[in-house]
């Protein structure tokens, strides 16, 4: 077990402790010889000396320079900026803003977000970089610098022309990622396009922690309130207290379809309705596809006249031509109503529909769009749980964290 | 990728895995770090005084004043790093008792997170400038909102027995978020547990999955296996009541030696666990090593099997290894006995606090007013104001420590007082 003390990946990190101590030591003396018994103009004599993991702090911020605003929100704002001593490397700046409202503390969101990126590292999961807090203590997550924009945005402009190939790059990025969350035991809870950063190489990251969570152990109780409402699955409709990584896998379903439609597939308006788009697209949930469904809270049994049967291949083929019948298998296996009977992440990438023609487009050859940037700043300035477009009320804020 | 790899990349791993020696050079840092700066502090306060004092009767005395000062500063004797350890130590178990006065208790795996970032914050601060009385219910409160098991603020002052306010819990938070490196994530050792205790289970009922490299072995070859080991330390009525038992007894080391050492700095939670779990019941944790690894490493087999190219088996090798990391962590988990039921260690830790008493960083003890201080936006009038208040501050703190001081000599059967949060850093 050789192990190395404060090792960490991030580049401002590599701080020894012993030599930073002896350093401070030497400041801290200094200081406390120098300073005026009574100066009004200088700083009060706390500040005047550091402990020791404040200035491991200060060492980390003082890596970094912002440069510009990109995007502000309710709850954070957004700069890029760049490592100190290399201009060249660009880095996204994300300062939580202090709630006044919110008196607990550092927000649920910002330590959802700093606890889950600091245990994930993969190519397709957004990189934190170093984590630091500024002298009036908010907090600041460097953030990988994403300038490609998300997928919404190539959804939703016309101009943007892209085939199944890109379609089959972009879902191989996702699933990846997708992936490594629940290989690390940890459930991401909002995955949609605009929560989907593209980097300047085109590789695409999972982004948006701040609805996360780790695996509840058996029988504990977590909220359904999560997931923003168009890429809901429908357990969670039904107030599904108990649930696992096939909540995540339900959206991504949902972004293959939106991927190839180019329109959200199943758009509710309300959670109800959501519920019932769910049930004339896919099919009605009854005890004998879906055991145990009819014991979820929420749920309502539909009367024999208005059941939709359970959709089949034929369907799906149906409905999404371009997917190919492959395609549209791997998309029905992620759509399954029953959670037990969808796929897994491990399910999803061994499928055939990745290695059949056509091949998935390499990074450089896949379609993008200028104005990233600006996309990116405002991705990350969102809360969790919200639509773009406000017709979402927030319901995944008012979170219950199941165990009172 | 094999799930070493996964642990490799935890926080845990990169940024709280120590050996013996590194872990305690950086303790030592630490301590001489903050005794340093509490022995400045204390001469700055000192020094505040005086000139007040000087002040007002008139004429000072600068020669007097230096010799004073010398003879104060040979007094000021620090905490060395053992003894802020047992201090440490101390309040991690009063962590767990904290947990259990709420209604219902706090879940075990949240005590145990908020017991090792009070450790991990305390591996570079010392409780000579915090003292952990004033982290602890903030160490818990985090643990609470990381851990998925949230309450209130409010609510969660009001469960602490006292007078706590909302503003002592919270003031600590971002020092302590930083002291952590804003690391929250702790991998506990009990999930392993769970997992080991539900494989025993399926075999002892004949449900056993054999392990890749040995796949020829039945459920039944390893129902029998099992049913052939040594009898346990207690004798149970039938092999899954043993299994139950031992699950307990494994359970309550991890959620004390476990948590009270340093194990979780120099060890992995699957080692903690097995090593918990061979003091819990030997016969049974080596079964269940034998079946993941195959071959049991005893002295009757004093070489290692070679195979016809003289090359030693993979697993036998593992198996030996393991086998002395686990036993320098169960002896680890062994040395640890509760500070509150030794009556030799309580008296030891009472003479701790008598000295933390004299080596507390005076400039480090309202942790709320800094915190209101550091957050208001800075102008020249305020930073003006502040200068002012940490002067009046040091010399009231001066005047409260006296009063304590002499409070504490009455009080001298609880070396703490009967509350949680020490009385100095309220209002």
């Amino acid at each position: 077990m050789a192990l190395s003390p404060f090792g960490s990946r991030s580049p401002s990190m590599t701080v020894h402790s012993p030599n930073t101590a002896i350093r401070l030591r030497a400041t801290a003396a200094q200081k406390s010889f120098t300073e005026p018994a009574s100066a009004a103009v200088s700083k009060p004599v706390q500040n005047g000396d550091r402990e020791l993991t404040e200035q491991l702090n200060i060492d980390v911020r003082e890596r970094y320079v912002k440069d510009k605003k990109v995007g502000e929100g309710t709850y954070a704002v957004v700069y890029v900026g760049h490592l100190r001593h290399d201009p060249s490397s660009l880095v996204a700046i994300k300062k939580i803003k202090v709630n006044a409202e919110y008196k607990d503390g550092l927000a649920m969101d910002a330590v959802r977000e700093v606890k889950y990126l600091q245990e994930l590292k993969h190519p397709n999961v957004i990189a934190l970089h170093d984590v630091f807090s500024s002298k009036d203590q908010n907090l600041s997550l460097v953030l990988e610098f994403l300038p490609g924009g998300d997928l919404e945005m190539l959804i939703k402009d016309s101009d943007i022309h892209y085939g199944v190939a890109d379609i089959k790059a972009w879902m191989g990025m996702l699933a990846r990622g997708v992936w490594w969350c629940h290989e690390n035991f940890i459930l991401h809870r909002d995955i949609k396009p605009n929560n989907l950063l593209i980097a300047s190489d085109g590789e695409v990251k999972l982004a948006d922690f701040g609805l996360a969570r780790s695996f509840a152990d058996p029988l504990f109780n977590m909220t359904h309130q999560v997931i923003t409402r168009w890429y809901r699955p429908p357990e969670l409709l039904y107030g599904a207290r108990q649930y696992s990584g096939a909540v995540d896998i339900w959206s991504m379903g949902m972004v293959f379809a939106e991927l190839l439609l180019r329109v959200p597939f199943v758009a509710g308006n309300t959670d109800l309705d959501q519920t019932s788009k769910i049930c004339e697209a896919f099919g009605t949930p009854t005890e004998e596809n879906w055991p145990g469904v009819s014991k979820l809270p929420y749920y309502i049994a539909t009367d024999k006249a208005h059941l939709v049967p359970l959709q089949g291949r034929d369907f799906f083929m149906r409905q999404f031509p371009t997917a190919g019948p492959v395609g549209a298998d791997l998309l029905m296996s992620m759509c399954a109503l029953d959670p037990r009977k969808r796929s897994t992440a491990v399910q999803c990438l061994r499928h055939n529909w990745w290695t059949i023609e056509p091949r998935p487009t390499k990074n450089e050859d896949l379609p993008r769009k200028s104005g990233g940037t600006k996309k990116m700043g405002d991705d990350l300035t969102r809360r969790g749980g919200e639509l773009d477009e406000g017709m979402f009320k927030s319901a995944a804020r008012q979170l219950d964290f199941g165990m009172k | 990728m094999i799930e070493d790899d996964i642990y490799r990349a935890s926080s845990q791993y990169r940024l709280w895995s120590y050996t013996e020696s590194s872990l305690q050079s950086l303790r030592a840092t630490t301590n001489a770090v903050a005794s340093e700066r509490v022995r400045a502090a204390l001469r700055r306060s000192r020094e505040t005084h005086q000139s007040t004092a000087s002040s007002t009767a008139g004429t000072p005395l600068p020669e007097s004043n230096t010799e004073a000062k010398n003879k104060d500063e040979k007094d000021v004797e620090c905490l060395t790093p053992e003894e802020e350890l047992v201090l440490v130590r101390y309040y991690c178990e009063k962590t767990l008792e904290l947990g259990e006065t709420y209604k219902p208790p706090i879940p075990t795996m949240v005590r145990a997170t908020a017991i090792q970032y009070l450790r991990r914050f305390y591996l570079t601060n010392s409780p000579m400038t915090y003292h952990p009385k004033s982290i602890m219910a903030c160490a818990l409160f985090v643990a609470t909102k990381t851990d998925n098991y949230y309450i209130s603020l409010r609510q969660f002052a009001d469960g602490i027995p006292g007078d706590t306010t909302t503003d002592d819990v919270i003031a600590p938070e971002f020092l302590l978020m930083q002291g952590l490196r804003f690391t929250f994530d702790v991998r506990h050792p009990f999930r392993g547990l769970e997992g080991g205790v539900m494989e025993l289970q399926a075999i002892a009922q004949g449900q056993g999955q054999p392990a890749p490299h040995l796949p020829y072995e039945t459920a039944e070859d390893l129902q029998q296996g099992l049913l052939s080991i040594a009898p346990p330390p207690v004798p149970s009525s039938s092999m899954s009541d043993r299994i139950a038992r031992a699950h307990g007894t494994t359970r309550e080391l991890l959620k004390s030696a476990a948590q009270m050492t340093d194990a979780y700095f120099l060890y992995t939670p699957s080692q903690i666990w097995f090593s918990a779990f061979l003091l819990a019941d030997r016969p049974l944790a080596e079964f269940l090593l034998d079946v993941k690894l195959g071959g049991p490493v005893t002295a009757t087999i004093p070489a290692p099997e070679t195979d016809e190219n003289g090359l030693v088996n993979p697993l036998y090798e593992i198996r030996s290894k393991l086998h002395h990391v686990l036993t320098e962590c169960s002896t680890l988990l062994q040395s640890y006995t509760p500070l509150s039921s030794d009556p030799a260690q309580m008296k030891s830790l009472k003479r701790i606090a008598k000295k933390l008493y004299h080596c507390q960083n005076p400039e480090k003890v309202n942790l709320a007013a800094q915190k209101r201080e550091s957050t208001q936006p800075s102008t020249a009038v305020q930073s003006d104001t502040g200068t002012i208040t940490s002067e009046s501050e040091t010399e009231r703190l001066a005047k409260k420590r006296k009063l304590e001081q002499e409070q504490i000599v009455r009080q001298n059967d609880d070396v703490f007082g009967p509350e949680l949060v020490t009385q100095r850093t309220k209002q």
